[in-house]
């Protein structure tokens, strides 16, 4: 197998994505996100130039409140509220495994 | 193909009504939450109970599987009748044809064909772009140094001449770029499903994860690593050798260190732009004192060090 046999990927970190990006990443349809970010649901956006920008964490963000919605009728702030609460959770694991402390 | 029963899955009787097949969705969803569940096989009961729900939440679905899966046990070899879906209309119930899948084949068999998996039969002329698709990928910390390739399978929907959805086994081999983290996506682009009419293909989101290493602990690109040091190599600065993923590395000890101090060497920790740093959290190991020759050292230290270890606590304390 040489080299042409392999897909070489791109890593999507500091590169800021599109409100189509972020929906097509999560199989959401973009007015449902659309909707989100006018309730403001994505404190991190941006807005530049009339042009929303995200990062890749929103993809996380967006899979989690998606999937609230969907599994128990979630009204989008609480969807919202527990991926605040997941993110802070993320948060205080990462600080535990760099502490060295086995937290899975 | 092994019949699947969806109700015991779910674990409602037959006759559950819509209403006590949503809070038995509910219960186990939580349960299963990849983010919170401890469970062993969170990720594949979640999905086994995602693939119920869908079947049994929509009433058309559910009534073509009642009349289909009379008689039939779970795990029993199963093959449905030609045409056995006829009459039926389905629709979906949240879940994408991305999403779905990721179902068993006995769900793809039954429910490929208007169950949601093509959902770009809309006519001539509609073009809309393929549907992403995720994947997960579990690397090594060495990978992070080295680059790594890696072997993807991936199951895809498609559909033949008759209408009828078939999930195929797709194997892609795919470069891993040196340097990547913990939580980034790395984009395959086009390689998700195709596109309807003239539209471009989705992409094929790769989510990076690492295993745990033994040794070192990551926090974006540092490296963390206890190193430990003798008593004599803490008090008397030494070099030490430290064995890295990349290599081994020479690292000087200053004299006095004491456990609990941390060194950094910039720039060797997973490379990238920039590269991340090596953080050495110093502990000082003491020698066992098991034999008669180390017993004396210490006697002799205990005797001719002017040392009180609480010297600085005993102020605040009252033992």
């Amino acid at each position: 197998m040489d080299d042409n046999d392999f897909l070489i990927g791109s890593v999507m970190e500091d590169a800021w994505l599109t409100l189509e990006q972020i929906a097509a990443a999560c199989t959401a349809d973009p007015e449902w996100l659309a909707q989100r970010l006018g309730e403001g649901c994505f404190p991190d956006a941006e807005s530049v130039a009339g042009v929303w920008r995200f990062s890749t964490s929103s993809i996380l963000r967006a899979r989690r409140m998606r999937q609230f919605e969907r599994d128990f009728d979630a009204a989008p702030e609480l969807a919202a509220l527990i991926a605040d609460l997941l993110e802070e959770t993320d948060s205080l694991r990462a600080r535990l495994r760099r502490a060295g402390v086995d937290n899975t | 193909m092994e019949f699947k029963d969806y109700y015991k899955t779910l674990g409602v009787p037959r006759e559950a009504s819509a209403d006590e097949i949503k809070k038995a969705f509910r219960r186990l969803a939580r349960k299963y939450h990849p983010d919170i569940s401890k469970e062993p096989n969170a990720e594949s009961r979640m999905k086994e109970v995602n693939e119920a729900y869908t079947v049994l939440s929509d009433a058309e679905k559910r009534a073509a599987y009642d009349q289909l899966g009379r008689g039939y046990r779970p795990g029993q070899d199963f093959q449905p009748p030609p045409d056995w879906d006829s009459g039926f209309e389905y629709s979906t119930h949240g879940f994408s044809p991305g999403e779905t899948a990721d179902f068993s084949d006995f769900f793809a068999e039954l429910f490929g064909r208007m169950g949601g998996m093509h959902p770009h039969d809309r006519g001539a002329g509609f073009r809309t772009r393929g549907e992403d698709h995720r994947a997960k990928v579990l690397l090594d910390l060495e990978d992070a140094f080295n680059g790594a390739t890696r072997q993807i399978s991936l199951r895809v929907p498609r559909q033949d001449s008759q209408g009828h959805v078939h999930i195929e086994t797709r194997t892609l081999n795919v470069k891993i770029p040196r340097g990547v983290r913990e939580g980034q996506i790395i984009r395959l682009a086009g390689q998700g499903s195709p596109g309807h009419g003239s539209a471009a293909a989705g992409d094929l989101l790769l989510d990076v994860h690492f295993k745990p290493h033994p040794r070192f602990r990551v926090d974006g690109r540092d490296l963390h690593l206890t190193l430990r040091v003798a008593p004599w190599e803490a008090a008397l600065g030494a070099v030490v050798a430290v064995d890295l993923p990349q290599g081994r590395l020479k690292v000087r000890i200053p004299e006095g260190a004491q456990s609990g101090r941390q060194l950094r060497v910039r720039g060797r920790g997973i490379p990238g732009e920039p590269p991340g740093d090596l953080l050495l959290d110093i502990l000082v190991v003491l020698p066992s004192a098991e034999s008669p020759h180390a017993r004396v050292l210490y006697e002799t230290m205990a005797r001719e060090l002017a040392f009180d270890p609480r010297h600085e606590t005993q102020g605040s304390s009252h033992g």
